[in-house]
């Protein structure tokens, strides 16, 4: 074996890649050449220099508390938004879209003789929640709260553009709701206001969710 | 003559993960997976240095560092369900926090905003692992002013215990280039380590 043959097989010497004829070769190559057996010396000071470092290194802080609150707020969300509620929320607009086309193709064979009173406009809280139900979801409001004290606890964390951001995007996605909620409110059970709740629903949760696991800015 | 066939042809050098370490990570990550959080803060206390210490090798940056601790235990939270005990805990953490290294380098050369200095002309700047004082400071130096590719493979080969198709699988790159980097990154090291 010649130098510049060593100098390519040095490495799998070391993390033992040869096999048994390759190495036999290499190793009466380092007993014959002071200068590849040099660099072999080295190579193997670098690694017992790598065994000797720490393998662990405690971090300046405690990170659990971040953690944790992180964790608590995918916990909300998955608990009350995850897979299953969203099912839950999808065969409900299914039944809904039933209930709802059985009731149009009623009121259209039946309207030359009933009159339908109009129905008066409702609170949108109230709105909402009598919606959230008809969807299987019954602490819209406190699920809500919960993120938002996530959200509100990260204050320290994020820069105040992104915080400004979340909040212009949280404004936004109320005002649809409320829009929605007038809008049920004066026609309940419309197919595509639900459809337009539950999306709108799901924008908030998964701002809310994905704020709370934004990377600390501060 | 030299002397150096001594020396064996060593073995790979350190492997990622020790054996399991008490109490059970492995049912604790079953208690984790059933929504138990107390269970999951042990896991976190059991491993968090090990974690911070990959973290911190592979970014340079305390800061950043600890941002990628956390997203590793979120992340792991998240997947823990998915954990079915066919390699230890740790070694399964091991590979959510490269991931998550990984995805964060991929993010920052994207934007191009990393800064890479290679070796050959000087150690640039960056915040070394203080837990060991003298050669081994200049070792944390030397392994952070390697440029990213030969560092990122040192580490995970050298110092984590990869093997050169894990590190394939995890980087994308491929294994000759594995183990062209680390070649690389060796020879790098034994320069600014020589005295």
């Amino acid at each position: 074996m010649k130098c510049d043959e060593m100098t390519l097989v040095l490495d799998e010497l070391l993390d033992g890649g040869l096999d048994e004829a390759s190495e036999a070769e290499a190793q009466a190559h380092l007993e014959e050449c002071g200068v590849c057996a040099e660099a072999y010396r080295s190579l193997i000071d670098l690694r017992n220099g790598v065994e000797d470092l720490p393998r662990s290194i405690e971090p300046p802080r405690d990170l659990w508390p971040e953690i944790e609150a992180k964790i608590a707020a995918a916990k909300v969300a998955r608990g009350r938004f995850g897979r299953r509620a969203l099912m839950s929320a999808a065969a409900a607009v299914v039944l809904v879209t039933s209930v709802v086309t059985a009731y149009l193709v009623g009121r259209q064979q039946a309207v030359s003789t009933v009159v339908v009173a109009p129905v008066p406009p409702r609170a949108a809280s109230e709105v909402l929640a009598a919606s959230f139900a008809e969807i299987g979801v019954h602490d819209y409001e406190a699920t809500r709260r919960e993120l938002m004290n996530v959200l509100d606890g990260r204050r320290n964390e994020l820069s105040p553009a992104t915080m400004e951001v979340v909040s212009a995007n949280l404004r936004l996605i109320d005002e649809a709701m409320s829009e929605i909620a007038d809008a049920l409110g004066k026609d309940p059970g419309n197919e595509l206001l639900m459809r337009r709740l539950v999306s709108t629903y799901r924008q908030q949760v998964n701002l809310l969710e994905r704020a709370a696991v934004l990377p600390r800015e501060i | 003559m030299a002397t150096a066939s001594a020396v064996p042809a060593g073995p790979p050098m350190l492997r990622a993960v020790s054996s399991q370490t008490q109490p059970d990570q492995g049912r604790l990550a079953a208690r984790a997976a059933r929504g138990e959080v107390g269970a999951f803060e042990e896991l976190y206390r059991l491993n968090a240095g090990r974690i911070y210490a990959l973290c911190l090798r592979m970014s340079g940056n305390p800061s950043l560092a600890e941002e990628m601790v956390q997203e590793t235990f979120v992340r792991a939270w998240q997947k823990v369900g998915s954990f079915r005990g066919a390699s230890a805990f740790s070694t399964w953490l091991h590979r959510v926090a490269v991931n998550v290294v990984l995805g964060h380098q991929r993010t920052t050369d994207r934007r191009g905003a990393r800064v890479t200095a290679p070796l050959d002309d000087a150690v640039p700047e960056r915040t070394v692992p203080a837990a060991h004082p003298g050669e081994t400071i200049d070792l944390e130096r030397a392994i952070g002013g390697l440029p990213e590719g030969a560092r990122t493979v040192f580490i995970l080969h050298d110092v984590e215990g990869f093997r050169h198709h894990e590190i394939s699988g995890l980087t994308g790159i491929a294994v000759g280039t594995s183990k062209a980097q680390l070649h690389r990154a060796r020879k790098l090291l034994r320069k600014a380590l020589k005295p």
